[in-house]
């Protein structure tokens, strides 16, 4: 099937819209019947609502189908794009659920390369992202903190080193909590982690959800020339965005290519040095919780069993699943931090669908994405839904008792 | 039309959010799952009802300000559809309950946005089944029913809309009536038969494009799952078509629960991109029959029986067709998940630059007229040069115990090239005068999506269909354009 996710943007251009119109990607209910002897197993049984934008703003414009036609015809010049063509791009919240749906056609893909079309026409994308995109380039965090990082200043960690913890801006400036658990995970189970401290940049994840290829890629470009000069083997990277956008996203040939180091996920990390015997739980955590697979942690970095071997190691705990998980999980509402920016109030709504969908099944709702666990805690406290979210390397760090 | 108080009503009647008057959510609305044509036309309004009341006060308010509407499902097939004239569209995607499941009457009651799918998975939990190929994520339980196309697929059972026993529907002065089976739905008995004391009333609102009424329930007739099955095909030569079509009729007089016939242009096409051929050299027709029973013994003396008549009739057995369709997971009930159709997708892509196209409407015919019409369409189809790669002209045919063929004829088509373009239509053009002198029916299209011959060999009916639309409708306004 056709590369989409290393097409340009001229290839989507010439790219007619082949769509059937079927609806698997947004429509409600099962995207299979059933074979007459069995109900479809997991892998086919997509839950009944699978678009957050669509169930939002309730039409057709807000789905992957809606927005494969309004692309085929902007980009063979028969609609202009207007305010509400952006509103209907930029609702899109990259879950990437549609693309496991329609396998052929993987509609997200045509959604970024509408962004790319809008950035690059000169129009206005919302106003938000263009703050972040300034943001980026005047500090080089999302959030426009002044370039020193305080987060992981105690460790006295070497800029190089073969194995460098790469902290990501949310991890680094809003939940530092969970930078701070992983690097003492890491350090716990002997490994010589290096952080790049004031030289790390933010991985411009950002840049490409809005659009701005060319200077996505320039931040690319640089973050793996640094990472590469700190004589980088293996980048951890505890946040779920981060670890998508070097793994999916710098291996782009567009972008840079090849990568001179692997890319592994705090949770992959972890996961394996359990199986190492590197890391030992001491402490009974006695309480049942369910986990959250962040989507660009799951769907778009098919990391969905090494969380679930590390809870299952935990002692005292016990993992009860959402309706919607693994595959079929649900956005947090974040949305590649666009939705949550961009669209504040569907970010709320979607996160508070989720938050309610764990509250059914357990009191802790454990996830992995620095992103996903701030915006979950918000909402929780701002929609006084009782439930407890945690970090998993902070849930690793307390069973390990590092915490204090 | 963008009369400010007709929007202030509908607003009024199903909440500002689920009504929108702009370009772009309307553009989005435009389109059809429809095939075999470009029928684009873009809806002025886009409203989402969420109960029958809400229907039947937009029904009055499209009157008092003479609006078209257009139940989404009425212009292409299983409920994707777009507008057929502009005016307000319902989209009825957020109506989507299952309101009965009866396991003792095998009866099925749902709200009009209630998906194939949806339907299946829940029967199939009560051990029952729909007689339908089920095709179908979208909201298309009932615009199935009132769209020409029946649904997808069919079985040997027949067409949805043999299946509809009852609708709950808002005419077009606003009132809401229950004809069929819901006649009787909230009585001690249910919705328990079709017929009412008096004419049938079912069949005015089945295939009627939503000209007489909005349907807002439908009660469909359910079969209990056999719990055993067996998937299997014979395949035969050109040459043995007379063969062929003696298997076909035999085996749909038989208790089997399909029997589906594809000429080996099927998997030419598969040939023609990949490089691997599926079927042997003398394979022309392929028949996938599944078949099924209450015991394993059932089960295998069906299978034995059809094995038997096929081989006195020529046919040759071919494992591993009709079971990676039905039997493996994915199954292709849903093409776009499927890896092998994602890879003849982008295999198809460089060849059409851009889909497939049905070639032909899908069409109705005794069963016994099968090797005339088929050799009539690859007549045509040759002549036009659309017979063979690339453009491979496809035959895809349902059978059904009626003794009638539903058939539909699909070529690829490269949008971009305007020569294979027009080679298409007038290959449509020629089959449909020819299919038509004979008194052949349509299933898929109806007008204004298709020429109005399309009457022209049942004129007397359809004369009275228009009576019936003037009297039921006199403003015109729903679905305007088909009688």
């Amino acid at each position: 099937m056709p590369e989409f996710r290393t097409w340009n943007l001229d290839q989507f251009k010439d790219w007619i819209d082949m769509c059937l119109h079927c609806g698997a990607c947004y429509a409600r209910g099962p995207i299979v019947p059933h074979n007459w002897r069995e109900l479809p197993p997991h892998e086919y049984a997509a839950p009944h609502k699978k678009c957050p934008p669509f169930e939002y703003f309730k039409f057709k414009n807000h789905s992957p189908q809606g927005r494969q036609i309004l692309a085929s015809l902007i980009f063979n010049n028969r609609y202009e794009i207007d305010e509400e063509v952006i509103r209907s791009f930029y609702s899109c919240t990259s879950c990437a659920m549609c693309n496991d749906i329609c396998i052929p056609y993987q509609p997200l893909y045509t959604v970024l390369a509408m962004r790319q079309e809008i950035v690059e026409k000169g129009l206005e994308i919302p106003s938000r992202l263009k703050k972040i995109t300034d943001n980026i380039q005047s500090s080089g965090n999302i959030f426009g903190r002044k370039k020193h990082p305080k987060t992981l200043e105690n460790f006295s960690l070497p800029e190089t080193g073969e194995d460098i913890f790469y902290s990501g801006c949310y991890a680094t400036y809003l939940q530092p909590e969970t930078a701070l658990a992983s690097v003492k995970i890491l350090k716990s189970a002997g490994i010589d982690i290096a952080h790049l401290g004031d030289k790390e940049g933010c991985c411009g994840e950002m840049l490409k959800q809005s659009g701005n290829m060319k200077l996505f890629k320039k931040t690319a470009v640089e973050n793996v020339e640094k990472l590469k000069q700190a004589g980088a083997k293996r980048v951890i990277i505890s946040c779920a965005h981060g670890y998508s956008t070097f793994k999916n996203d710098y291996t782009n040939p567009h972008v840079v290519g090849v990568l001179p180091f692997e890319v592994i996920h705090i949770t992959e990390m972890i996961a394996s040095l359990l199986k190492q015997g590197r890391i030992r739980f001491s402490k009974n955590l006695n309480q049942t919780v369910t986990y959250h697979d962040p989507c660009f942690l799951g769907r778009q970095g098919g990391v969905y069993a090494q969380p679930r071997e590390i809870l299952a190691a935990v002692p005292g705990l016990t993992l009860k699943e959402m309706g919607r998980y693994g595959k079929w999980s649900y956005c947090c509402g974040a949305g590649g931090k666009v939705t949550l920016n961009a669209f504040p109030e569907m970010a709320k709504e979607t996160a508070k669908e989720r938050l309610l969908e764990a509250r059914a099944v357990a009191d802790t709702l454990v996830t992995s994405c620095p992103t996903c666990l701030a915006h979950l805690k918000k909402t929780a406290e701002t929609e006084g839904i009782d439930i407890e979210i945690v970090d998993l390397s902070m849930l690793v760090a307390t069973a390990m008792e590092l915490s204090d | 039309m963008s009369d400010e108080n007709l929007i202030k009503g509908l607003k009024a009647i199903v909440g500002p959010k689920m009504v929108s008057t702009s370009p772009t959510v309307c553009e989005s609305y435009a389109y059809s799952f429809s095939l075999s044509i470009d029928w684009v036309t873009r809806p002025e309004i886009v409203v989402m009802p969420t109960t029958t009341q809400h229907v039947s006060e937009i029904v009055k308010l499209a009157n008092r300000y003479k609006v078209p509407i257009t139940p989404k499902g009425a212009a292409g097939m299983t409920g994707h559809g777009g507008p057929l004239h502009g005016g307000i569209l319902l989209d009825f995607i957020h109506m989507d309950n299952i309101l009965l499941i009866d396991d003792k009457n095998m009866k099925a009651v749902t709200e009009p946005g209630c998906s194939f799918f949806k339907l299946a998975q829940e029967l199939f939990k009560k051990e029952m089944i729909l007689p339908t190929a089920e095709y179908g994520p979208g909201p298309n339980v009932a615009a199935s029913a009132i769209t020409p196309v029946n649904g997808f697929g069919k079985t040997r059972y027949g067409r949805n809309i043999d299946l509809v026993e009852g609708f709950e529907v808002v005419l077009p002065t606003g009132e809401i009536v229950q004809i069929g089976s819901m006649a009787y739905a909230e009585t001690d008995f249910g919705p328990f038969f079709r017929y009412i004391t008096g004419p049938d009333l079912i069949g005015l609102y089945t295939q009627s494009n939503g000209a007489y009424g909005i349907v807002t329930k439908i009660a469909y007739r359910c079969i209990k799952r056999p719990p055993y099955w067996s998937f299997f095909t014979y395949y035969w030569p050109l040459e043995k078509i007379r063969q062929c079509t003696e298997v076909l009729q035999e085996t749909t007089a038989m208790e089997l629960f399909d029997v589906h016939i594809n000429d080996k242009w099927k998997f030419e096409g598969f040939k023609f991109l990949t490089g691997v051929s599926l079927v042997p050299d003398d394979c022309y027709f392929c028949v996938v029959f599944s078949i099924n029973g209450f015991s394993q013994q059932e089960l295998e003396g069906k299978r034995k029986t059809v094995e038997a008549l096929c081989s006195d009739l020529e046919g040759k057995e071919l494992p591993g067709i009709a079971e990676s369709f039905f039997d493996a997971w994915p199954t292709f009930f849903c093409p776009p998940t499927h890896p092998v159709a994602a890879q003849l997708a982008d295999a198809g892509y460089k060849v059409t630059k851009g889909g497939y196209m049905y070639m032909y409407d899908s069409m109705n015919y005794p069963l016994s007229w099968f090797p005339q019409v088929y050799e009539k369409i690859m007549e045509i189809a040759q002549k036009h040069k659309i017979h063979g790669p690339p453009r491979l002209t496809v035959f895809d045919g349902f059978p059904m115990k009626s003794q009638v063929m539903c058939s539909q004829t699909w070529a690829f088509v490269n949008r971009k090239d305007p020569e294979w373009m027009q080679a298409i239509h007038d290959s449509k053009e020629e089959i449909r005068e020819w299919f038509g002198k004979r008194g052949g029916t349509y299933q898929q299209c109806f007008p204004p999506v298709l020429p109005d011959f399309t009457w022209t060999n049942q004129e007397s009916a359809h004369a009275l269909l228009k009576r019936f639309k003037q009297f039921l409708d006199p403003n015109n306004i729903l679905s305007p354009g088909t009688f």
